[in-house]
């Protein structure tokens, strides 16, 4: 019955969105069969996050480096910027802020005050270059930021720069800083350059290297570049053996860095990115501002990483716990006291707030909603992507809305109403609504209120044939329904591997899925589950890749044609 | 100090591409009657911005048209919703009629119509293009002698910074939002005023161009062995390093003295609001840091957009935001459109009016800053209660230095619209002879504008 249901996930208002990922799917493993196999391969490119830059940087540099830039946007799809970003490449205005930051971040790492600790050795001569110790440093700077060690031919380059660099300036330091910054710039670094080589236990078959393997894992739990353990473990080889793999894996997530992988990961999947642009009307909202904004997105990761990393409860109570916590500015916006003297207390809504867990935060009511009011629809189009990983298509282009009345009265349901009589519509707003109506009780910012424009509002709602009364009712609906851990399943998945979900993975996925349940819907436990299975490091080849041999020789085939599917 | 040049070796300079400021009292010898050009035909430096806002403008099937002139050519007169346009209405032509076509691709709602538009090709999927948009080709004919080879700005203030510039259809260009960040890039750390007598190469900037060097040499390395998405990733990663080489190269040279380059002081942080009110003031901000930046020659090619198809943007105090409002508001009967939404987009076009007014605020030569550009506006529909992609307005602003003869009206039944790209491509001297695919190819530019 749980394989049906994943079947059928993205079978929503009548428009198939898989046949996309079908129709681009690209070649398995069995291109390495064919005569002139390449030793290793690149099988995936991806731009690392500005978490997972600032992580890294503090972690190789120490916590003091400031890191003052813009990133570059990120981009979603199905519903997961992981997803999305393996798509994303570099503009120019994009480079400009990386060099700029990269010079920051060498300037500061090799000022002065710092060199001593950043630089493992003492040139001869400070006002000359120095190729012993300046290679000593790129060496083992460069291993931890290109997340492997160099080839002797990157390690050249930057060696050339530094000592050119040191004579033109007379300053070993000088020249060292511009070594730091080509780092610091390189696609090396900025992209994860997954690699694959050919697996000595099974002939013509890709595995990902060592490397690779590490920092997937590292990025997957701590959201941030391997550390000196794991980059031993890719070295030695220890984390192709099960044994080694598990022990790193135990490892990471007994850290307290695991829980910067967790809120990473929901960051993602609750798009809590959002909060970085949103804006409401103070007319309408006067409690709303930059703080609230912030608390409200800390509320929730707070929440999370409470409930399912420190206190390991059940993934499914998120959805009808009130534990929380909240902070002074929260309070306000939430009309309850606020006592404490530290800035963040717990708190627990009682069960006449109408509230139930993370959907009725500030966080998911506020980002899904318009600058002046709430929004069913786009709650429920959220409630549907994000728990129950049901994408819903566009709206059509030429919809009749001579039907659709001016509602400045009365409640908005008056108003959804229309569109679900609206033969366009109703396909998708039958499906949308329901769930956002049944969250009405909390106006655009998430505070509670019966009324609107002086009627009370219902808030009772059907969906799947179940009726339900309000959030509380929501809530349970989502607690019980098999399909919310089997989308988080997914969800988990496609973001350590970042890419999306074939119909190859649903056996996998149903496993994991029947796993989780096993385990007690535990998180940390599904976390290890997945990045230990095989599937969490399959190969797979992409089109149009080419020899790796020093000379690049033309793609033999046409690269696949991905664009022109119509959905 | 000054520089030992002769007017030949200036105008070589010029058709050289190199930076090209003018230094005013030698110049003044040399322009013709109305300082868009040399006597002898060389030109001033012509400048090209594409300006996007979202959501249309009122033209109802029912008749009640805001937008379109009745008249076409010289003497249109200026409809209610154009108004704002008033003060540079000479300088503008207006372009009513054309379409975006799908040729059986469905239209996607606020996406196909600019997708087209910029790329010529009817989108497969909302968020993507299935080519560059033209502008990165105009940026590549006029953009690399100077500092910046383009500058992307989103004044909307409202969710994801949105940008319509894209090399690859996937990766799109990440704007300025706010006023400060502009003027920081723009004149921030790196900016060298031309106007100052005591410039020297900074000797760091020679030092970082090795920097890049080292990342060159292992190009060969790096794209081995990788797919065809990837290579596609890298090559543009590669084009963005370029860019930059190209910056600091620039940057080594001693500028050319420009006239009209007063650098601005830094603006102040502004609180993010995503009313019309704020976001029309923080178009109007943003517009006068670009035109001193297009006439301190930072740059020659910008992408402005002043709020995105979908527009949040809201008359402060009103629930409900401009998109729902395109949507929702009835057809008043008397009228014969929607009076709410008609408001709106009259101040959306207020902003425009803001915009050219601002960049004919600067003199050069013995015209305008503006008359020596060519700032191509449209939006992503028609009539956005219906997401129509017919009757697309867009207009063509600035005199392109003498080649675009403006202030006309133009109507077509149904064309595709990428005949006013074309022609924008050509009036600011890119080497395209051919824009669009399916029915939307054309190799046929409006030439009742082009001089």
């Amino acid at each position: 019955m749980m394989g049906t249901q994943l079947l059928i996930k993205r079978w929503v208002c009548g428009v198939f969105i898989g046949a996309l990922a079908l129709a681009v799917t690209p070649s398995f493993n069995s291109s390495a069969q064919r005569a002139g196999v390449a030793r290793t391969i690149k099988p995936a490119l991806r731009r690392i996050t500005e978490t997972q830059y600032r992580r890294t940087i503090a972690d190789v540099f120490g916590p003091g480096i400031k890191i003052n830039a813009r990133f570059e946007p990120e981009k979603r799809e199905e519903g997961l910027l992981a997803i999305g970003n393996a798509e994303l490449s570099l503009t120019s205005s994009g480079f400009e802020q990386y060099f700029a930051l990269a010079i920051s971040i060498s300037d500061q790492a090799l000022g002065e005050r710092q060199r001593a600790t950043s630089v493992p050795c003492k040139p001869a001569n400070p006002n000359q270059s120095d190729d012993v110790c300046a290679r000593q440093f790129i060496e083992s700077y460069g291993e931890r930021l290109f997340r492997r060690p160099l080839t002797e031919s990157e390690t050249l380059a930057r060696l050339k720069t530094a000592s050119a660099g040191a004579e033109r300036s007379g300053d070993f330091y000088a020249g060292l800083k511009l070594a730091l910054t080509s780092l610091l710039v390189a696609p090396e670094f900025i992209f994860r350059v997954e690699t694959a080589e050919l697996d000595p236990a099974n002939k013509g078959q890709y595995r990902l290297d060592g490397y690779t393997k590490a920092t997937r894992v590292s990025f997957f739990l701590w959201d941030s570049a391997p550390d000196h353990e794991l980059l031993t473990a890719a070295r030695n080889g220890a984390i192709h053996t099960e044994a080694g793999l598990k022990q790193q894996l135990n490892r990471m997530i007994s850290s307290p860095r695991f829980e910067d992988g967790v809120r990473a990961f929901f960051m993602d999947m609750l798009q809590l990115d959002g909060f970085e642009n949103l804006v409401k009307d103070p007319a309408i909202y006067p409690k709303f501002n930059q703080t609230v904004s912030d608390s409200a997105r800390e509320q929730t990761l707070k929440t999370i990483i409470d409930s399912l990393v420190r206190k390991k409860r059940d993934y499914r109570d998120l959805f009808t716990s009130n534990d929380t916590f909240i902070n002074r500015p929260l309070a306000a916006v939430y009309r309850i006291p606020f006592a404490s003297n530290n800035e963040w207390a717990s708190y627990t809504f009682p069960q006449s707030s109408g509230r139930s867990g993370i959907l009725t935060q500030v966080s998911f009511l506020s980002l899904f909603a318009h600058p002046g009011t709430s929004s069913p629809t786009r709650r429920g189009i959220k409630v549907l992507e994000i728990f129950l990983g049901e994408l819903t298509p566009e709206p059509p282009a030429n919809v009749d809305f001579s039907k659709v009345q001016d509602s400045s009265k009365g409640t908005v349901r008056g108003r959804l109403l229309d569109h679900m009589n609206n033969k366009g519509c109703a396909g998708c707003h039958r499906r949308t609504d329901p769930p956002g109506l049944a969250l009405e009780h909390f106006d655009g910012l998430g505070q509670l209120r019966t009324t609107e424009n002086g009627k009370s509002i219902d808030v009772s709602a059907e969906f799947d044939g179940v009726k339900f009364d309000g959030a509380q009712g929501l809530g349970k609906l989502l607690r019980d329904d098999p399909r919310v851990p089997a989308s988080l399943v997914r969800n988990i998945y496609a973001y350590g591997v970042g890419r999306k979900t074939e119909d190859r993975d649903e056996a996998f996925l149903s496993d994991q899925t029947k796993a989780f349940a096993n385990i007690g819907y535990r998180l940390p436990d599904l976390m290890a589950q997945i990045a230990s299975s095989p599937e969490f490091f399959r190969v797979v080849v992409p089109s149009g890749v080419h020899r790796a041999s020093s000379t690049p020789v033309a793609p033999t085939t046409a690269p696949k044609k991905t664009k022109g599917v119509s959905r | 100090m000054s520089l030992p040049i002769d007017r030949r070796s200036f105008l070589r300079g010029m058709l050289n591409g190199a930076a090209v400021c003018v230094g005013l009292p030698f110049l003044d010898r040399f322009l013709n009657g109305n300082g868009t050009a040399f006597a002898d035909g060389a030109r001033l430096p012509v400048r090209f911005g594409a300006y996007f806002w979202g959501l249309g403008l009122t033209d109802t099937p029912t008749g009640g048209t805001r937008w379109v002139p009745s008249k076409t050519g010289r003497d249109y007169e200026l409809m209610p919703e154009l108004e704002s346009l008033k003060p540079v209405k000479d300088k503008v032509s207006v372009f009513s009629g054309f379409r975006a076509i799908g040729d059986g691709r469905p239209n996607l709602v606020h996406w196909s119509g600019h997708a087209s538009i910029l790329s010529g090709v009817a989108p497969a999927a909302t968020g993507r293009f299935d080519g560059p948009s033209f502008d990165t080709r105009i940026a590549d004919a006029i953009g690399t002698s100077t500092r910046f080879k383009v500058i992307d700005i989103d004044a909307s203030m409202s969710r994801q910074p949105v940008s319509y510039s894209t090399r690859t259809g996937n990766t799109f260009a990440t704007p300025e939002t706010t006023p400060l960040a502009l003027y920081t890039r723009l004149f921030g750390a790196g900016f060298q005023d031309p106007n100052s007598d005591d410039w020297k190469p900074d000797p760091s900037i020679m030092l970082r161009q090795s920097v890049l060097s080292a990342i060159k040499d292992q190009r060969q390395a790096l794209m081995a062995g990788v797919g065809k998405a990837d290579q596609i990733k890298l090559d543009q990663y590669f084009t963005s390093l370029r860019d930059m080489e190209n910056q600091l190269a620039i940057q080594l040279q001693k500028p050319e003295k420009c006239a009209a380059c007063a650098p601005p002081a830094a603006p102040k942080e502004t609180p993010r609001s995503a009313s019309v009110d704020a976001v029309r003031a923080n178009t109007r901000a943003m517009a006068r840091l670009l035109a001193m930046g297009l006439a301190c020659n930072q740059t020659r090619v910008f992408n402005f957009v002043h709020t995105s198809g979908t527009s949040e943007t809201y008359i402060a105090g009103q629930s409900k935001i401009y998109h729902q409002i395109t949507h929702d508001e009835p057809i008043d009967a008397k009228l014969g459109y929607q009076p709410e939404t008609s408001k709106l987009a009259s101040i959306v076009m207020e902003a425009l009016g803001d915009f050219l007014v601002e960049l004919d605020a600067i003199k050069e030569g013995e015209g305008t800053l503006l008359d020596n550009s060519l700032i191509m506006a449209f939006s992503d529909t028609g009539y956005a209660k219906i997401h129509s992609i017919e009757n697309i307005p867009m207009f063509l602003a600035g005199r392109a230095g003498g080649r675009h003869k403006a202030g006309q009206h133009i109507h077509s039944t149904g064309e595709s619209v990428t005949r006013v790209s074309l022609t924008a491509m050509q009036l600011v001297g890119a080497p395209v002879g051919e824009f669009g695919s399916g029915t939307m190819k054309t190799a046929r530019p409006i030439t009742e504008v082009i001089a």
